[in-house]
């Protein structure tokens, strides 16, 4: 279980989160919705350490990570993995490396050995026989899908997807929103999912919450989402540009 | 609490006005330090990638050896013009003229002028480079596969610029020293011979050389990656992260002169 409790943070005089509070059960796959700029990633960062609250706590099944030093987030990232927005893959190994790289630094084995399960990694997002070549080589979609496999490779207990369809084909994002459901089925992953995708949203998520200036104003099932009298979060889901909400 | 009432007041305001030029440079340098004690920590503690040291080496070192030997080259033949001038007004006798401007090649001129060639064209490329990682978050990615970004991404710099600046000294001191021997014989027909006299040189001069040399390799790339590292905002960041470099290499390369030359007094020359 993972819970956010009271979280500010705040960057510079832009106070970005305002008190936020948010529990996800073991399993679950919640969705994190907003504008742009509104928190989201900010929120799941600091699960993992990547980011600090100013103020509030960070529970992660009843242990608080609030405040650990760095090396002390090493055993929270090997349970826990993350999806980046951009993919972020590094244009100076190749796709294999890249995928590799996680497994030979946090379970500390020899570069075949790392190699071979990241072979296995790659072929779940049916990537095996680009293995050798380079992420400039990609357009976004299959380096999200690297990026995916990279997510994959310690057998996470919580992945947090930032914005994992985004910038991709209607195909590729269905092969995704398709693992998201996969790991939680068959494998109980928890998945924390940042996304504006109303198509996955509706299509895969047990929860879904909306971050606005700073706070969450819904959090239920994507049909309590759907039937909200909430106008903003209506002109949110219906992409009105004129309403409630602040653009 | 509303934006308008969560603003300080103006009394507040004005003294974090007025506390921000010690403040924040002192956050620098601390945050300077830290980059500094990670990279040693990190190059004696953790295996070094020497690949990429030896990568690194050729990026900082091959590509940058036309570009310092031009550049000393040309200023080499500047000071021993201008020097040179003064001299016959003042003094007029050349003699030592060669002698003199060895020595100062050695304490001063080669060590000084490469590292602030360095500090423009290495700094900012490891300023940029480690700035577009973080802001594109390749560096957060790094820290969620347990990669420590100072290990991974600066020791093998750190060591690369460490020993190209004490080579690429080497290499302008040798292209300053034969230009200025052709400018000394172009335009007061000094004797090439005078330029061989090592009279004035002592030990000390290669001391500080060295030491130049080495403390200047170590400030470019740890202030560098430095700026880096604390970029953020996108693209705009990163070209902050690599002003900030020149800027605050150019002020430590300034201060480590002014430093060593003192040690160099002291120790060697008084």
């Amino acid at each position: 279980m993972i819970e956010f409790i009271d979280i500010h943070k705040a960057f510079g005089p832009k106070h970005v989160l305002r008190g936020v509070s948010l529990t996800v059960d073991s399993g679950e796959i919640m969705f994190i919705i907003g504008q742009s700029g509104a928190g989201k990633s900010v929120l799941v960062k600091h699960l993992v350490g990547l980011l600090k609250p100013d103020k509030g706590s960070v529970l992660l099944d009843g242990r608080d990570v609030t405040n650990l030093r760095e090396h002390e987030f090493y055993d929270v990232r090997k349970r826990c993995a993350m999806v980046f927005q951009n993919s972020t893959l590094f244009d100076s190994m190749t796709l294999l490396d890249n995928v590799a790289l996680p497994i030979r630094k946090h379970q500390n084995v020899g570069l075949k050995k790392a190699r071979e399960l990241a072979r296995e990694k790659l072929a779940l997002v049916d990537m095996q026989d680009e293995a050798l070549r380079y992420p400039a080589d990609f357009g976004d979609g299959m380096r999200k899908k690297v990026a995916i496999a990279r997510a994959l490779t310690l057998d996470p207990e919580f992945v947090i997807f930032d914005e994992p369809t985004t910038g991709i084909d209607p195909i590729s994002a269905n092969i995704v929103d398709r693992l998201i459901r996969d790991l939680s089925d068959r494998l109980g992953v928890t998945s924390i999912v940042v996304s504006h995708d109303l198509r996955s949203i509706f299509g895969v998520a047990d929860r879904v919450a909306m971050l606005y200036k700073g706070h969450f104003i819904i959090d239920g099932s994507p049909k309590a989402l759907r039937e909200s009298d909430d106008p903003i979060v209506q002109q949110f889901i219906n992409g009105r540009p004129d309403g409630p909400m602040e653009v | 609490m509303t934006e308008a009432s969560a603003r300080p007041r103006f009394g507040t305001r004005l003294l974090a006005a007025i506390g921000e030029p010690i403040v924040l440079p002192g956050r620098e340098v601390v945050a300077i330090a830290r980059v500094l004690w990670l990279t040693i920590y990190y190059a004696f503690a953790d295996r070094i990638r020497w690949r990429e040291v030896l990568r690194q080496c050729y990026e900082i070192g091959n590509r940058s050896v036309f570009f310092i030997s031009v550049v000393l080259g040309f200023l080499g033949m500047i000071l021993i013009y201008q020097s040179g001038f003064q001299a016959q007004r003042i003094v007029g006798d050349l003699q030592l003229l060669g002698a003199l401007y060895v020595q100062m090649l050695f304490r001063e001129f080669a060590p000084t002028i490469t590292a602030l060639m360095l500090a423009t064209r290495v700094g900012t490329g490891i300023a940029a480079e480690i700035g577009s990682m973080v802001v594109t978050e390749q560096v957060d990615a790094l820290r969620m596969s347990n990669a420590e970004p100072v290990q991974y991404l600066v020791v093998p710099r750190f060591i690369a610029t460490v020993l190209m600046t004490v080579v690429l000294s080497c290499v302008s001191l040798v292209v300053a020293y034969f230009a200025g021997m052709f400018a000394g014989a172009a335009f007061f027909d000094i004797n090439p011979r005078t330029f061989f006299n090592p009279t004035l040189l002592i030990w000390g001069d290669l001391y500080i050389f060295l030491m130049k040399s080495f403390a200047y390799g170590i400030a470019i790339p740890v202030i560098a990656a430095e700026a880096g590292l604390s970029a953020f905002g996108g693209s705009e960041g990163v070209g902050w992260a690599t002003t900030k470099s020149v800027v605050n290499a150019s002020l430590a390369i300034t201060f480590l002169d002014f430093l060593l030359s003192g040690v160099g007094y002291v120790f060697f020359f008084s």
